[in-house]
């Protein structure tokens, strides 16, 4: 009865951004996210939202794609999604949003594996099993695109994440598309070839923090609080020393691996463990690029909205430029709090 | 033709039956009456095969009674004797296909027409003429019953088993039932055994009657012992005070059993 | 003034009360439609009844830009496909299973511990070892419905089988009938109005299962169209597909009644 009544309040009374002191932010498994955990289990980020006056409850979502929808409800002030979902679910579903950090790219994570067959270019005529509108669709396209090919050379079955490696397992399954654990697990199966991965479009899949723009322009505290929370817990888990050890076999243990197999996870991502890093490519010419691909591939599937006439539709703000009708910006990518950072004023 | 030589019958340690001798010839119209719980019910179903026999012998035509129902041993029962998914006229013509040696019993042909034909002439006896496209479930419990008795006269059996066929049904269609069963029992030359718990409707039926009842009591163990058949009267050749002593004798036997 | 219990409402006060609730639900629909839809023009969670029927409109009555079919009946028409053919395999094997435990004691002595067993395995949880016995095709989406509900059918069949009076099988025998002939002429017409009955029962299920497996693994569907546009919260999309659904299932069931009175009207009487 309580969550009936709290879901038709929340259909009736639609988020209002206002100064508030009382936030909640949500997170799914992933090598990029699950040092969430990590802050919240640690107390680094309450100690951070003590520090700004605030109130942060982290809460973990089991599912994906159910954690961005709970975000573009209004449930959560933040959310951690890849800038491909950022674009189609929220900004697309015009909740204005906000790229707060920019915490890696997936290099390698992301992968195709045929069976049988090591080249990309015999992927033609195959049927491939994937999560379809996903990042691992777009990677396909990519991928295709690299050699020569379209998605129409390819049948694509929509497959859900967790049954992939089972289905994988089946005679009539040739090629899959899909990301880490599932990816190395897939690609460790007998006679499986690793023939296109997410490291030959680096920085393209990219993971982020998203919060809505206007709970951030009305409380800043939020932001600093989170950027100073996160590159504190960036630090605990970049040292050499016991307590990166630690931290990083606390996040295995999560994640369920051990600590070789966070180890090779973190391998295949170019994690940013200092703002400088993050500011690097959110700065670069190549986020408004890469953004402009994931739009127009977006758009062809259909994820911007049958409103949508075409690829530009919604505006897509980066540090080099607007990518996009500049009249319907939706996704930013907000450099300020990661040089709060970098300059040490948080 | 049936012949019982110091037939028992127990379920466990419970005696229900126990010393039963008797002799029946072809044609008779035995009725079996006793309180509920007496074994009348049980000596019809052993008759029809449905319950072995624990000890003695029950032999029909000098031989033990098969331990299956068979054609040769017609019955109705007080309810569910006939098919509800069947019309009247398929009830009885259901007999017919039931004979032939097949895998679906189901008629074809001259078999079918001469089968409808036989099977219109009983439903005319019967009284069932104007009923024949029905189901049972539109029938009253009268004409239900008289049904089930034309539908087991079709398998044309030596002997007619009645278990409590008319319990069910209001006095007034009793008494046509009763022509009916008289009547069809003198033309089909049948051997009747009907159950029933309406004595008058005993002794206005039969020409024999047999009434079940323990002769032997054990109040420590009730069970020890079973009923047997402590009267077989040829009806009609009965006075008045035999017929008040059986009546005192279930009467007793009910407060006892109560 | 009668005790609230005695008092009922007239004919047409009990359709007006019926329809009540359904009205109530697509005003708070539209209104919290609007709400958020003033808040935000392109918000997806509730979307309006125009957008709703846009999407409609483009779903059904236009051919995909992609592939020049048109999905929703493309979608519906391979759904049933699945239900249709998971739900008679199940229903076959289920009659013949149920029918022979419940008839032979020989059979059933065999086969209803295992029934029992197979019975409570929940469907879902052998999913992947359908995928590899079956592979990811249509087989192992049709073996998922058949599968999940077969057991159910068997039992209530075996069960409705001994219900039927063990005096009619006494007549049968009485009147000659051997085993197949009863098993032909008294049982099996007996138990098609409960098989009936039966499917009705499972097809709750049967949606379930299917939309589970569309989910898993497929390339149409109404269960994967539903779980493919979820990926972009396209409620627009959704919201009808769930109506479809409903009256499908609703449709199906109407359709089986009514057959089952057709065909059976013997055992629409009531009791014997």
């Amino acid at each position: 009865m309580k969550r009936i009544s709290l879901f038709l309040l929340l259909l009736l009374l639609s988020t209002t951004a206002s100064a508030r002191d009382s936030f909640k932010i949500c997170w799914s498994i992933y090598v990029g996210w699950v040092p969430w955990a990590y802050g919240a289990d640690q107390g680094i980020v309450d100690k951070w939202a003590d520090k700004y006056g605030i109130d942060i409850e982290v809460v973990q979502i089991n599912d994906y794609i159910e954690s961005i929808n709970q975000y573009s409800m209004g449930e959560f002030d933040a959310c951690t999604m890849t800038n491909m979902d950022a674009l189609t679910i929220p900004a697309a579903g015009g909740v204005d949003s906000t790229a707060l950090i920019v915490g890696d790219f997936s290099n390698g994570n992301d992968g195709i594996v045929l069976k049988g067959k090591d080249s990309l270019a015999d992927i033609k005529g195959q049927t491939v099993n994937l999560v379809e509108l996903s990042v691992s669709h777009y990677l396909l396209a990519r991928g295709l695109e690299s050699v020569g090919l379209t998605e129409r050379d390819v049948e694509v079955v929509n497959t859900s994440d967790a049954d992939m490696v089972a289905v994988y397992a089946t005679p009539g399954v040739t090629a899959v598309a899909t990301w880490n654990p599932l990816l190395s697990e897939v690609a460790a199966m007998p006679d499986s070839h690793r023939v296109f991965d997410s490291s030959q479009i680096p920085g393209e899949v990219i993971d982020l923090l998203i919060i809505n723009t206007e709970t951030l322009a009305a409380n800043p505290a939020l932001g600093k609080a989170l950027t100073g929370a996160w590159y504190e817990i960036m630090a605990h888990m970049s040292g050499g020393d016991e307590r990166a050890t630690a931290a990083k076999t606390f996040l295995a243990e999560l994640s369920g691996t051990d600590l070789p197999g966070f180890e090779s996870q973190l391998a295949s991502t170019e994690m940013f463990y200092t703002p400088a890093e993050a500011l690097a490519l959110t700065n670069s010419e190549q986020v408004k690029e890469t953004m402009q691909t994931v739009a127009e591939f977006s758009h062809k599937h259909g994820l911007l909205g049958e409103g949508a006439p075409d690829a530009t539709f919604i505006g897509v703000e980066t540090p080099a430029g607007v990518y996009g009708d500049s009249n319907n910006i939706k996704l930013r990518f907000d450099p300020t709090y990661m040089q709060m950072a970098l300059d040490g004023e948080l | 033709m049936i012949e019982a030589r110091n037939l028992w019958k127990k379920f466990g340690d419970k005696v229900v039956l126990e010393r039963i001798n008797l002799q029946v010839q072809e044609g008779e119209f035995v009725t079996l009456v006793g309180t509920s719980g007496c074994g009348k019910s049980t000596f019809l179903n052993m008759l029809l095969g449905t319950e072995p026999v624990s000890s003695g012998e029950l032999l029909l035509h000098g031989k033990p009674v098969p331990g299956e129902p068979g054609p040769d041993r017609g019955i109705v029962f007080q309810q569910y004797s006939v098919f509800p998914h069947m019309t009247v006229l398929q009830n009885v013509m259901a007999a017919r296909g039931f004979a032939r040696r097949s895998l679906t019993g189901a008629l074809f042909g001259s078999a079918r027409r001469e089968a409808r034909e036989e099977a219109l002439g009983l439903l005319e006896e019967v009284g069932l003429s104007h009923a024949q496209g029905l189901y049972p479930a539109e029938l009253s419990g009268g004409m239900r019953q008289r049904l089930a008795i034309a539908q087991a006269l079709l398998g044309r059996p030596g002997i007619l088993l009645l278990d409590e066929p008319f319990g069910a049904l209001d006095p007034g269609i009793r008494a046509d039932m009763h022509d009916l069963v008289l009547r069809l029992w003198r033309q089909y030359r049948l051997t009747v055994f009907m159950v029933t718990h309406d004595l008058k409707e005993g002794f206005y039926l039969g020409t024999r009657l047999w009434v079940f009842d323990k002769t032997r009591h054990d109040p420590q163990a009730p069970n020890a012992y079973g009923a047997t058949i402590t009267y077989d009267l040829p009806v009609g050749k009965i006075d008045r005070d035999t017929l008040s002593d059986i009546d005192r004798d279930l009467a007793r036997a009910v407060t006892e059993t109560a | 003034m009668k005790r609230l219990i005695n008092q009922t409402p007239a004919p047409m006060l009990r359709v007006l009360l019926g329809l009540l609730p359904f009205v109530l639900l697509v005003l708070l629909y539209m209104f919290a439609s609007e709400a958020r839809l003033t808040e935000n023009p392109s918000d997806k969670l509730l979307p309006s009844f125009t957008q709703i029927g846009d999407a409609i409109e483009r779903m059904a009555f236009e051919p995909s830009k992609r592939s020049g079919d048109y999905l929703f009946w493309e979608d519906t028409l391979s759904s049933l496909t699945r239900l249709g053919m998971g739900v008679l395999i199940a229903s076959a094997i289920g009659l013949a299973l149920g029918l022979f435990t419940g008839a032979l004691p020989l059979v059933s002595a065999s086969a209803s511990p295992l029934l029992t067993v197979v019975s409570l395995i929940p469907p879902l949880a052998i999913l992947p070892v359908l995928f590899i016995v079956f592979g990811l095709g249509e087989l192992s989406k049709v073996a998922l419905i058949a599968i999940g509900i077969t057991p159910f059918i068997a039992r209530d069949i075996q069960r409705r089988t001994q219900e039927i009076p063990s005096e009619q099988l006494v007549k049968a025998q009485t009147l000659g009938a051997n085993t197949s002939q009863i098993i032909c002429r008294v049982l099996l017409p007996q138990l098609m109005p409960r098989l009936v009955d039966a499917v009705r029962l499972s097809l709750g299920a049967g949606w379930l299962f299917l939309i589970a497996a569309e989910a898993i693994a497929a390339t149409e569907g109404l269960g994967y169209r539903i779980f493919l546009v979820r990926r972009y919260m396209a409620m627009d999309v959704i919201l009808p597909y769930v109506a479809w659904i409903t009256l499908l299932a609703f449709v199906i069931d109407a359709l089986l009644a009514t057959l089952s009175r057709r065909l059976f009207p013997w055992h629409h009487h009531g009791g014997q």
